[in-house]
Protein backbone atom coordinates (compact mmCIF):
# COMPACT_ATOMS: atom_id res chain seq x y z
CA UNK A 1 0.00 0.00 0.00
CA UNK A 2 1.37 3.45 -0.87
CA UNK A 3 2.24 5.10 1.97
CA UNK A 4 -0.31 8.30 2.78
CA UNK A 5 2.60 10.30 4.29
CA UNK A 6 2.32 13.17 1.88
CA UNK A 7 -0.44 15.42 1.72
CA UNK A 8 -2.36 15.92 -1.41
CA UNK A 9 -1.67 17.87 -4.42
CA UNK A 10 -4.57 19.95 -3.95
CA UNK A 11 -5.70 21.83 -0.47
CA UNK A 12 -8.12 24.06 0.67
CA UNK A 13 -10.61 21.88 1.59
CA UNK A 14 -11.23 19.72 -1.01
CA UNK A 15 -12.93 16.35 -1.05
CA UNK A 16 -10.43 14.59 -3.01
CA UNK A 17 -11.06 10.92 -4.03
CA UNK A 18 -8.87 8.28 -3.80
CA UNK A 19 -6.52 7.88 -6.97
CA UNK A 20 -5.84 11.75 -6.52
CA UNK A 21 -4.41 10.84 -3.41
CA UNK A 22 -2.66 8.35 -4.18
CA UNK A 23 -1.19 9.57 -7.55
CA UNK A 24 0.02 12.37 -5.74
CA UNK A 25 1.68 10.86 -2.80
CA UNK A 26 3.51 8.78 -6.37
CA UNK A 27 4.20 12.60 -8.08
CA UNK A 28 5.65 13.89 -5.14
CA UNK A 29 8.32 10.39 -4.62
CA UNK A 30 8.78 11.03 -8.29
CA UNK A 31 10.12 14.79 -7.50
CA UNK A 32 11.64 13.36 -4.31
CA UNK A 33 13.72 11.15 -5.98
CA UNK A 34 14.10 13.00 -9.65
CA UNK A 35 18.02 13.26 -9.60
CA UNK A 36 18.26 9.69 -8.51
CA UNK A 37 16.07 8.44 -11.97
CA UNK A 38 18.12 10.81 -13.91
CA UNK A 39 21.41 9.45 -12.68
CA UNK A 40 20.11 6.07 -13.57
CA UNK A 41 18.96 6.56 -16.86
CA UNK A 42 22.06 8.63 -17.63
CA UNK A 43 23.46 5.33 -16.74
CA UNK A 44 21.62 3.24 -18.70
CA UNK A 45 21.04 5.61 -21.84
CA UNK A 46 24.70 7.01 -21.88
CA UNK A 47 23.02 10.65 -22.22
CA UNK A 48 21.96 13.11 -20.04
CA UNK A 49 19.63 14.44 -22.21
CA UNK A 50 17.82 11.52 -23.40
CA UNK A 51 17.64 10.66 -19.47
CA UNK A 52 15.86 14.09 -18.78
CA UNK A 53 13.52 12.94 -21.63
CA UNK A 54 12.90 10.15 -20.61
CA UNK A 55 12.26 10.80 -16.48
CA UNK A 56 9.80 13.64 -17.85
CA UNK A 57 8.10 11.11 -19.91
CA UNK A 58 7.71 8.95 -16.30
CA UNK A 59 6.60 11.84 -14.67
CA UNK A 60 3.52 12.20 -17.91
CA UNK A 61 2.81 8.62 -17.17
CA UNK A 62 1.82 9.00 -13.46
CA UNK A 63 0.16 11.90 -14.25
CA UNK A 64 -2.04 9.94 -16.44
CA UNK A 65 -2.44 6.88 -13.94
CA UNK A 66 -5.99 6.10 -13.02
CA UNK A 67 -5.34 4.08 -9.92
CA UNK A 68 -1.83 3.26 -8.30
CA UNK A 69 -3.47 1.14 -5.08
CA UNK A 70 -1.82 -2.07 -6.06
CA UNK A 71 1.57 -0.93 -6.02
CA UNK A 72 4.06 -2.38 -3.22
CA UNK A 73 7.58 -0.95 -3.91
CA UNK A 74 6.73 2.86 -5.52
CA UNK A 75 10.64 3.70 -5.44
CA UNK A 76 11.35 0.72 -7.80
CA UNK A 77 7.66 1.27 -9.44
CA UNK A 78 8.98 4.35 -10.67
CA UNK A 79 12.73 2.70 -12.12
CA UNK A 80 10.15 0.24 -13.66
CA UNK A 81 8.46 3.08 -15.06
CA UNK A 82 10.77 4.36 -16.99
CA UNK A 83 12.82 0.86 -17.89
CA UNK A 84 9.84 -0.06 -19.54
CA UNK A 85 9.38 3.53 -21.57
CA UNK A 86 13.04 2.44 -22.40
CA UNK A 87 11.85 -0.61 -23.98
CA UNK A 88 9.02 0.92 -25.91
CA UNK A 89 11.43 2.96 -27.40
CA UNK A 90 13.41 -0.03 -28.23
CA UNK A 91 10.57 -1.71 -30.25
CA UNK A 92 9.49 1.95 -31.99
CA UNK A 93 12.99 1.80 -33.34
CA UNK A 94 13.33 -1.56 -34.57
CA UNK A 95 9.71 -1.98 -35.89
CA UNK A 96 11.33 1.09 -37.96
CA UNK A 97 14.52 -1.28 -39.32
CA UNK A 98 11.86 -4.19 -39.64
CA UNK A 99 9.25 -2.09 -42.19
CA UNK A 100 8.24 -4.51 -44.57
CA UNK A 101 9.39 -3.75 -48.54
CA UNK A 102 11.52 -0.68 -47.23
CA UNK A 103 14.56 0.18 -48.56
CA UNK A 104 16.76 2.37 -46.14
CA UNK A 105 20.00 4.14 -46.46
CA UNK A 106 22.80 1.81 -44.03
CA UNK A 107 22.60 3.32 -40.82
CA UNK A 108 22.64 2.49 -38.19
CA UNK A 109 20.67 4.15 -34.62
CA UNK A 110 21.58 4.00 -31.12
CA UNK A 111 19.02 3.86 -28.30
CA UNK A 112 20.99 4.16 -25.64
CA UNK A 113 23.65 1.36 -25.78
CA UNK A 114 21.62 -0.65 -28.50
CA UNK A 115 22.71 -0.39 -31.83
CA UNK A 116 19.58 -0.84 -34.11
CA UNK A 117 20.42 -1.04 -37.91
CA UNK A 118 18.27 -0.29 -40.43
CA UNK A 119 18.96 -2.07 -43.28
CA UNK A 120 17.24 -4.77 -44.23
CA UNK A 121 19.07 -6.62 -47.01
CA UNK A 122 18.04 -10.12 -47.72
CA UNK A 123 21.29 -11.37 -45.85
CA UNK A 124 19.84 -9.84 -42.71
CA UNK A 125 16.20 -11.14 -43.68
CA UNK A 126 17.68 -14.35 -43.66
CA UNK A 127 19.87 -14.32 -40.59
CA UNK A 128 16.61 -12.54 -38.47
CA UNK A 129 14.54 -16.06 -39.41
CA UNK A 130 17.17 -17.80 -38.40
CA UNK A 131 17.66 -16.00 -35.04
CA UNK A 132 13.57 -16.02 -34.41
CA UNK A 133 13.78 -20.01 -35.48
CA UNK A 134 16.41 -20.61 -32.94
CA UNK A 135 15.00 -18.68 -30.40
CA UNK A 136 11.72 -20.65 -30.43
CA UNK A 137 13.71 -23.90 -30.55
CA UNK A 138 15.33 -23.13 -27.40
CA UNK A 139 11.99 -22.09 -25.60
CA UNK A 140 10.41 -25.23 -26.68
CA UNK A 141 13.43 -27.02 -25.12
CA UNK A 142 12.58 -25.05 -21.66
CA UNK A 143 11.49 -27.52 -18.92
CA UNK A 144 7.81 -27.65 -19.47
CA UNK A 145 6.87 -25.71 -15.94
CA UNK A 146 9.82 -22.89 -17.14
CA UNK A 147 7.82 -22.75 -20.24
CA UNK A 148 4.58 -22.52 -18.73
CA UNK A 149 6.01 -19.33 -16.58
CA UNK A 150 7.36 -18.10 -19.26
CA UNK A 151 5.01 -17.87 -21.60
CA UNK A 152 2.30 -16.74 -19.38
CA UNK A 153 4.59 -13.88 -17.96
CA UNK A 154 5.99 -12.98 -21.71
CA UNK A 155 3.63 -13.36 -24.25
CA UNK A 156 0.02 -13.42 -22.38
CA UNK A 157 1.18 -10.05 -20.33
CA UNK A 158 0.78 -11.87 -16.48
CA UNK A 159 2.43 -9.96 -14.10
CA UNK A 160 4.87 -12.01 -11.46
CA UNK A 161 2.49 -12.10 -8.46
CA UNK A 162 -0.53 -13.17 -11.38
CA UNK A 163 1.41 -16.19 -13.08
CA UNK A 164 2.65 -16.99 -9.43
CA UNK A 165 -1.60 -17.23 -8.03
CA UNK A 166 -2.17 -18.91 -11.37
CA UNK A 167 0.36 -21.62 -10.93
CA UNK A 168 -0.19 -22.10 -7.22
CA UNK A 169 3.24 -21.31 -6.64
CA UNK A 170 5.58 -18.31 -4.59
CA UNK A 171 6.73 -15.44 -6.19
CA UNK A 172 10.26 -16.08 -5.87
CA UNK A 173 9.94 -19.29 -7.94
CA UNK A 174 8.65 -17.48 -10.88
CA UNK A 175 11.71 -15.23 -10.25
CA UNK A 176 13.73 -18.16 -10.61
CA UNK A 177 11.85 -19.57 -13.50
CA UNK A 178 12.23 -16.67 -15.52
CA UNK A 179 16.21 -16.48 -14.77
CA UNK A 180 16.67 -19.90 -15.36
CA UNK A 181 14.99 -19.35 -19.08
CA UNK A 182 16.49 -16.12 -20.21
CA UNK A 183 20.10 -17.93 -18.63
CA UNK A 184 19.37 -20.59 -21.72
CA UNK A 185 18.24 -18.68 -24.17
CA UNK A 186 20.80 -16.10 -23.96
CA UNK A 187 23.30 -19.07 -24.56
CA UNK A 188 21.61 -20.42 -27.48
CA UNK A 189 21.86 -17.10 -29.20
CA UNK A 190 25.27 -15.72 -29.70
CA UNK B 1 24.11 -27.29 -24.04
CA UNK B 2 25.71 -25.54 -27.51
CA UNK B 3 29.95 -25.38 -27.22
CA UNK B 4 31.02 -21.55 -27.79
CA UNK B 5 34.12 -19.56 -26.98
CA UNK B 6 32.82 -18.13 -24.14
CA UNK B 7 34.70 -17.66 -21.46
CA UNK B 8 33.81 -18.32 -17.85
CA UNK B 9 33.46 -14.76 -16.93
CA UNK B 10 31.01 -13.89 -20.23
CA UNK B 11 28.45 -16.76 -19.20
CA UNK B 12 29.02 -15.54 -15.39
CA UNK B 13 28.18 -12.02 -16.72
CA UNK B 14 25.21 -13.16 -18.69
CA UNK B 15 23.78 -15.30 -15.54
CA UNK B 16 24.23 -12.25 -13.82
CA UNK B 17 22.14 -9.95 -15.86
CA UNK B 18 19.51 -12.95 -16.54
CA UNK B 19 19.24 -12.57 -12.39
CA UNK B 20 18.82 -8.81 -12.05
CA UNK B 21 16.80 -9.03 -15.15
CA UNK B 22 13.90 -11.28 -13.67
CA UNK B 23 14.36 -9.69 -10.16
CA UNK B 24 13.93 -6.23 -11.73
CA UNK B 25 10.56 -7.35 -13.27
CA UNK B 26 8.97 -8.87 -10.08
CA UNK B 27 7.00 -6.65 -7.98
CA UNK B 28 9.00 -6.92 -4.81
CA UNK B 29 11.97 -5.22 -5.91
CA UNK B 30 12.90 -2.30 -3.53
CA UNK B 31 14.55 0.84 -4.66
CA UNK B 32 17.45 -0.77 -2.40
CA UNK B 33 17.39 -3.57 -5.72
CA UNK B 34 18.00 -0.75 -8.37
CA UNK B 35 20.79 1.41 -7.02
CA UNK B 36 22.68 -2.18 -6.60
CA UNK B 37 21.51 -2.87 -9.55
CA UNK B 38 22.94 0.80 -11.17
CA UNK B 39 26.21 0.04 -9.19
CA UNK B 40 26.86 -3.68 -11.05
CA UNK B 41 25.79 -1.45 -14.39
CA UNK B 42 28.51 0.64 -13.51
CA UNK B 43 31.18 -1.78 -12.15
CA UNK B 44 32.35 -2.97 -16.09
CA UNK B 45 31.19 -1.87 -19.60
CA UNK B 46 30.53 -5.75 -20.35
CA UNK B 47 27.80 -5.94 -17.46
CA UNK B 48 25.97 -3.01 -19.51
CA UNK B 49 27.04 -4.83 -22.78
CA UNK B 50 25.34 -7.96 -21.49
CA UNK B 51 22.03 -6.54 -20.24
CA UNK B 52 21.30 -5.04 -23.11
CA UNK B 53 21.82 -7.84 -25.03
CA UNK B 54 19.32 -9.29 -22.75
CA UNK B 55 16.84 -6.45 -23.98
CA UNK B 56 17.36 -7.19 -27.03
CA UNK B 57 16.53 -10.87 -26.85
CA UNK B 58 13.57 -9.94 -25.16
CA UNK B 59 11.86 -7.68 -27.58
CA UNK B 60 13.56 -10.82 -30.22
CA UNK B 61 10.95 -12.50 -28.78
CA UNK B 62 7.56 -10.76 -29.82
CA UNK B 63 8.55 -11.46 -33.48
CA UNK B 64 8.30 -15.01 -32.25
CA UNK B 65 5.25 -17.10 -33.87
CA UNK B 66 4.48 -18.04 -30.12
CA UNK B 67 3.69 -14.26 -29.86
CA UNK B 68 2.20 -14.16 -33.22
CA UNK B 69 -0.26 -17.25 -31.95
CA UNK B 70 -1.74 -15.10 -29.40
CA UNK B 71 -3.97 -12.60 -31.09
CA UNK B 72 -2.02 -12.13 -34.14
CA UNK B 73 0.07 -9.07 -33.63
CA UNK B 74 3.53 -8.57 -31.41
CA UNK B 75 3.13 -7.02 -28.22
CA UNK B 76 -0.69 -7.41 -27.67
CA UNK B 77 -0.47 -9.24 -24.90
CA UNK B 78 2.55 -6.89 -23.18
CA UNK B 79 0.03 -4.09 -23.69
CA UNK B 80 -2.80 -5.77 -21.76
CA UNK B 81 -0.63 -4.84 -18.71
CA UNK B 82 -0.42 -1.38 -19.20
CA UNK B 83 -2.74 0.80 -16.12
CA UNK B 84 -2.65 3.67 -17.29
CA UNK B 85 -6.17 4.48 -18.83
CA UNK B 86 -6.23 7.83 -19.28
CA UNK B 87 -3.89 9.14 -21.96
CA UNK B 88 -2.11 12.64 -21.88
CA UNK B 89 -1.67 13.82 -24.93
CA UNK B 90 1.49 16.39 -25.43
CA UNK B 91 3.17 18.03 -28.16
CA UNK B 92 5.80 15.35 -28.97
CA UNK B 93 8.18 18.30 -30.25
CA UNK B 94 8.23 19.69 -26.95
CA UNK B 95 9.96 16.94 -24.65
CA UNK B 96 13.21 17.24 -27.80
CA UNK B 97 15.92 18.79 -25.23
CA UNK B 98 13.62 20.49 -23.16
CA UNK B 99 14.41 23.92 -23.40
CA UNK B 100 13.22 24.07 -27.44
CA UNK B 101 11.47 27.10 -27.07
CA UNK B 102 13.98 29.50 -25.45
CA UNK B 103 14.20 33.25 -27.27
CA UNK B 104 17.70 32.60 -26.39
CA UNK B 105 20.13 34.84 -28.18
CA UNK B 106 23.52 35.64 -27.26
CA UNK B 107 23.88 38.91 -24.92
CA UNK B 108 26.73 41.52 -25.95
CA UNK B 109 29.99 41.15 -24.33
CA UNK B 110 30.61 44.66 -22.78
CA UNK B 111 30.60 47.74 -24.99
CA UNK B 112 32.26 49.30 -26.29
CA UNK B 113 33.67 52.70 -23.85
CA UNK B 114 36.58 54.05 -22.50
CA UNK B 115 38.25 51.60 -19.97
CA UNK B 116 37.57 52.95 -16.51
CA UNK B 117 38.41 51.23 -12.98
CA UNK B 118 34.54 50.94 -12.76
CA UNK B 119 34.19 49.44 -15.93
CA UNK B 120 31.12 50.69 -18.51
CA UNK B 121 27.89 49.94 -17.24
CA UNK B 122 25.66 47.62 -19.39
CA UNK B 123 22.01 46.81 -18.83
CA UNK B 124 20.59 43.44 -19.51
CA UNK B 125 16.73 42.98 -19.75
CA UNK B 126 14.19 40.84 -20.93
CA UNK B 127 10.04 40.98 -21.77
CA UNK B 128 7.81 38.71 -20.57
CA UNK B 129 8.19 35.76 -22.36
CA UNK B 130 11.82 35.70 -23.26
CA UNK B 131 15.15 33.55 -21.75
CA UNK B 132 17.96 35.41 -22.95
CA UNK B 133 21.65 34.12 -22.43
CA UNK B 134 24.63 36.95 -21.61
CA UNK B 135 28.32 36.04 -22.07
CA UNK B 136 30.35 38.29 -20.23
CA UNK B 137 33.97 39.33 -21.38
CA UNK B 138 35.43 37.94 -18.14
CA UNK B 139 33.96 34.37 -19.53
CA UNK B 140 31.16 34.24 -16.91
CA UNK B 141 27.82 33.28 -18.52
CA UNK B 142 24.38 34.59 -17.30
CA UNK B 143 20.94 33.00 -18.26
CA UNK B 144 18.19 35.45 -17.49
CA UNK B 145 14.79 34.34 -16.85
CA UNK B 146 11.67 36.51 -18.46
CA UNK B 147 10.80 39.86 -17.05
CA UNK B 148 13.92 40.47 -15.86
CA UNK B 149 16.94 43.25 -15.98
CA UNK B 150 20.36 43.74 -14.31
CA UNK B 151 23.08 46.40 -14.78
CA UNK B 152 26.75 44.61 -15.10
CA UNK B 153 30.10 46.31 -14.78
CA UNK B 154 33.27 44.95 -15.30
CA UNK B 155 35.86 46.77 -13.80
CA UNK B 156 39.63 46.66 -13.20
CA UNK B 157 39.45 45.39 -9.71
CA UNK B 158 36.01 44.09 -9.32
CA UNK B 159 32.82 43.04 -11.40
CA UNK B 160 29.83 44.32 -10.33
CA UNK B 161 26.14 43.69 -11.15
CA UNK B 162 23.16 44.99 -10.05
CA UNK B 163 19.92 43.56 -9.88
CA UNK B 164 16.75 44.85 -10.10
CA UNK B 165 13.62 42.31 -10.42
CA UNK B 166 14.91 39.63 -11.77
CA UNK B 167 15.92 36.00 -12.24
CA UNK B 168 18.91 34.72 -13.84
CA UNK B 169 21.81 31.69 -13.43
CA UNK B 170 24.70 33.15 -13.07
CA UNK B 171 27.94 30.84 -14.25
CA UNK B 172 30.84 33.22 -12.65
CA UNK B 173 34.21 32.61 -14.17
CA UNK B 174 37.13 32.19 -11.70
CA UNK B 175 38.82 35.30 -11.42
CA UNK B 176 40.47 35.33 -7.50
CA UNK B 177 42.09 39.26 -8.28
CA UNK B 178 38.53 40.50 -9.33
CA UNK B 179 35.44 39.08 -7.17
CA UNK B 180 32.05 38.90 -8.81
CA UNK B 181 29.62 41.32 -6.91
CA UNK B 182 26.12 41.49 -7.34
CA UNK B 183 24.19 43.92 -4.81
CA UNK B 184 20.11 43.19 -4.49
CA UNK B 185 17.72 45.76 -2.45
CA UNK B 186 20.17 45.79 1.04
CA UNK B 187 22.68 42.45 0.28
CA UNK B 188 25.46 42.14 -1.02
CA UNK B 189 26.42 38.69 -2.52
CA UNK B 190 30.21 38.00 -3.32
CA UNK B 191 31.03 34.96 -5.51
CA UNK B 192 34.93 34.01 -6.85
CA UNK B 193 34.06 31.30 -8.81
CA UNK B 194 30.90 29.18 -8.54
CA UNK B 195 27.08 28.53 -10.69
CA UNK B 196 23.83 29.64 -8.63
CA UNK B 197 20.07 30.49 -9.06
CA UNK B 198 19.30 34.42 -7.97
CA UNK B 199 15.83 35.26 -7.99
CA UNK B 200 14.61 38.92 -6.88
CA UNK B 201 10.87 39.06 -7.25
CA UNK B 202 9.09 41.59 -5.23
CA UNK B 203 11.06 42.23 -2.02
CA UNK B 204 11.74 38.97 -1.88
CA UNK B 205 15.87 37.65 -2.45
CA UNK B 206 16.59 34.32 -3.49
CA UNK B 207 19.58 31.81 -3.74
CA UNK B 208 20.31 28.57 -4.57
CA UNK B 209 23.46 27.20 -5.36
CA UNK B 210 24.86 24.48 -7.85
CA UNK B 211 28.16 25.12 -7.57
CA UNK B 212 30.94 26.32 -5.33
CA UNK B 213 30.41 29.34 -2.81
CA UNK B 214 28.66 32.03 -2.23
CA UNK B 215 29.00 35.10 0.64
CA UNK B 216 25.73 37.17 1.31
CA UNK B 217 25.99 39.98 3.88
CA UNK B 218 23.74 43.39 3.98
CA UNK B 219 25.07 46.13 1.57
CA UNK B 220 25.35 48.54 4.37
CA UNK B 221 27.91 46.94 7.08
CA UNK B 222 30.23 45.33 4.33
CA UNK B 223 32.64 44.24 6.56
CA UNK B 224 30.02 42.10 9.27
CA UNK B 225 30.63 38.49 8.84
CA UNK B 226 28.82 36.96 6.35
CA UNK B 227 26.42 34.29 5.37
CA UNK B 228 28.17 31.55 3.47
CA UNK B 229 25.75 29.82 0.84
CA UNK B 230 27.20 26.26 -0.51
CA UNK B 231 25.73 23.85 -3.26
CA UNK B 232 22.61 22.10 -1.98
CA UNK B 233 21.76 25.51 0.01
CA UNK B 234 18.95 28.30 -0.41
CA UNK B 235 19.27 31.71 1.02
CA UNK B 236 15.84 33.28 1.08
CA UNK B 237 16.31 36.60 2.68
CA UNK B 238 13.33 39.69 2.49
CA UNK B 239 14.42 43.57 2.09
CA UNK B 240 14.51 45.24 5.11
CA UNK B 241 15.03 42.09 7.59
CA UNK B 242 18.12 41.82 9.68
CA UNK B 243 18.38 38.24 9.45
CA UNK B 244 17.81 35.58 6.26
CA UNK B 245 16.53 32.44 5.93
CA UNK B 246 18.69 29.34 5.10
CA UNK B 247 17.93 26.15 3.47
CA UNK B 248 18.63 22.69 2.42
CA UNK B 249 17.39 22.91 -1.02
CA UNK B 250 17.09 20.92 -4.22
CA UNK B 251 18.93 22.56 -7.17
CA UNK B 252 17.55 20.98 -9.63
CA UNK B 253 13.61 22.21 -8.71
CA UNK B 254 15.11 26.00 -8.91
CA UNK B 255 16.98 25.40 -11.84
CA UNK B 256 14.71 24.06 -13.93
CA UNK B 257 13.65 26.66 -15.80
CA UNK B 258 16.67 27.09 -17.45
CA UNK B 259 15.68 23.57 -19.23
CA UNK B 260 11.65 24.67 -20.40
CA UNK B 261 10.52 23.57 -16.89
CA UNK B 262 8.91 24.79 -13.95
CA UNK B 263 8.62 22.38 -10.96
CA UNK B 264 6.25 23.06 -7.81
CA UNK B 265 6.25 21.65 -4.82
CA UNK B 266 3.28 22.37 -2.91
CA UNK B 267 3.14 25.69 -3.69
CA UNK B 268 0.40 28.36 -4.49
CA UNK B 269 -1.33 28.51 -7.77
CA UNK B 270 -0.51 32.71 -7.02
CA UNK B 271 2.66 31.61 -7.64
CA UNK B 272 2.40 29.69 -10.36
CA UNK B 273 0.66 32.30 -12.34
CA UNK B 274 3.05 35.07 -11.59
CA UNK B 275 5.49 32.24 -13.08
CA UNK B 276 3.54 32.24 -15.69
CA UNK B 277 2.52 35.72 -16.43
CA UNK B 278 6.66 35.97 -16.63
CA UNK B 279 7.18 33.32 -18.88
CA UNK B 280 4.39 34.12 -21.36
CA UNK B 281 3.13 37.45 -22.83
CA UNK B 282 0.05 37.49 -20.93
CA UNK B 283 -0.58 38.02 -17.53
CA UNK B 284 -1.88 35.10 -15.86
CA UNK B 285 -4.09 35.49 -12.70
CA UNK B 286 -5.78 33.40 -9.71
CA UNK B 287 -9.74 34.69 -10.30
CA UNK B 288 -10.09 34.70 -6.50
CA UNK B 289 -8.59 34.33 -3.05
CA UNK B 290 -9.66 30.61 -2.82
CA UNK B 291 -8.18 30.05 -6.19
CA UNK B 292 -4.62 31.28 -5.42
CA UNK B 293 -4.48 30.04 -2.13
CA UNK B 294 -4.88 26.61 -3.98
CA UNK B 295 -1.68 24.43 -3.98
CA UNK B 296 -0.29 22.47 -6.71
CA UNK B 297 2.78 19.92 -6.93
CA UNK B 298 3.86 19.12 -10.13
CA UNK B 299 6.15 20.00 -13.37
CA UNK B 300 5.35 22.53 -16.02
CA UNK B 301 7.18 22.34 -19.63
CA UNK B 302 7.01 25.74 -20.57
CA UNK B 303 6.98 25.04 -24.10
CA UNK B 304 4.20 27.11 -25.40
CA UNK B 305 1.39 28.90 -23.59
CA UNK B 306 -1.65 26.95 -24.78
CA UNK B 307 0.02 23.81 -24.01
CA UNK B 308 0.79 25.07 -20.59
CA UNK B 309 -2.92 25.72 -19.69
CA UNK B 310 -4.32 22.64 -21.16
CA UNK B 311 -1.89 20.38 -19.07
CA UNK B 312 -2.35 22.71 -16.18
CA UNK B 313 -6.31 22.16 -16.19
CA UNK B 314 -5.80 18.44 -16.88
CA UNK B 315 -3.38 18.17 -13.87
CA UNK B 316 -5.04 20.38 -11.46
CA UNK B 317 -8.80 21.13 -10.69
CA UNK B 318 -8.71 24.41 -12.34
CA UNK B 319 -11.28 25.92 -15.46
CA UNK B 320 -8.84 28.43 -17.67
CA UNK B 321 -10.33 31.62 -19.02
CA UNK B 322 -9.55 33.34 -21.96
CA UNK B 323 -10.46 37.07 -22.36
CA UNK B 324 -8.76 39.54 -24.75
CA UNK B 325 -5.88 40.72 -22.75
CA UNK B 326 -5.46 38.17 -19.84
CA UNK B 327 -6.16 34.35 -18.78
CA UNK B 328 -7.84 33.55 -15.50
CA UNK B 329 -7.71 30.80 -13.54
CA UNK B 330 -11.04 29.53 -11.69
CA UNK B 331 -11.44 27.15 -9.31
CA UNK B 332 -13.00 23.96 -10.53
Amino acid sequence: MVSRAFSPSFGGGESIDLADDDRSSLIELYLDRRTDLVRFFTVRLRSPAAAEDLVQDIYVKLAGLETTAEIQNPMAYLYRLGSNLMLDRLRGERRTANRDGAWLDSQTTRVGGHEVSAEPSAEAAVAARQRLARLTEALNALSPQTQRVFRMHKFEGLSHPEVAAKLGISRSAVEKHMMAALKHLSAKLP
Amino acid sequence: MKKTDDTFDDVRVAEDAARWFAKLQGESATAADWLAFERWLQSAPLHAKAYERLEGLWIDLEYSPIAKDLGGRPLVAARRRARSARRVSLNRRAWLGGGAVLAASVGAAIGLGVWTSGGVAQTYETHAGQIRDVALADGTHIRLNASSKIVVRLGRDARRVQVADAEAVFDVAHDAKRPFLITVADRQIRVVGTEFNLRHRADLLDLTVRRGVVEVRSAATLDAAPTRVAVGQELIHTAGQSASLLKVSDPDQIFAWTNGQLIYRDQSLSDVAADLSRRFATPVRAADAKTAAMHFTGVLVTDNEMEVLRRLEAYAPVRVERTSNEIILHHR
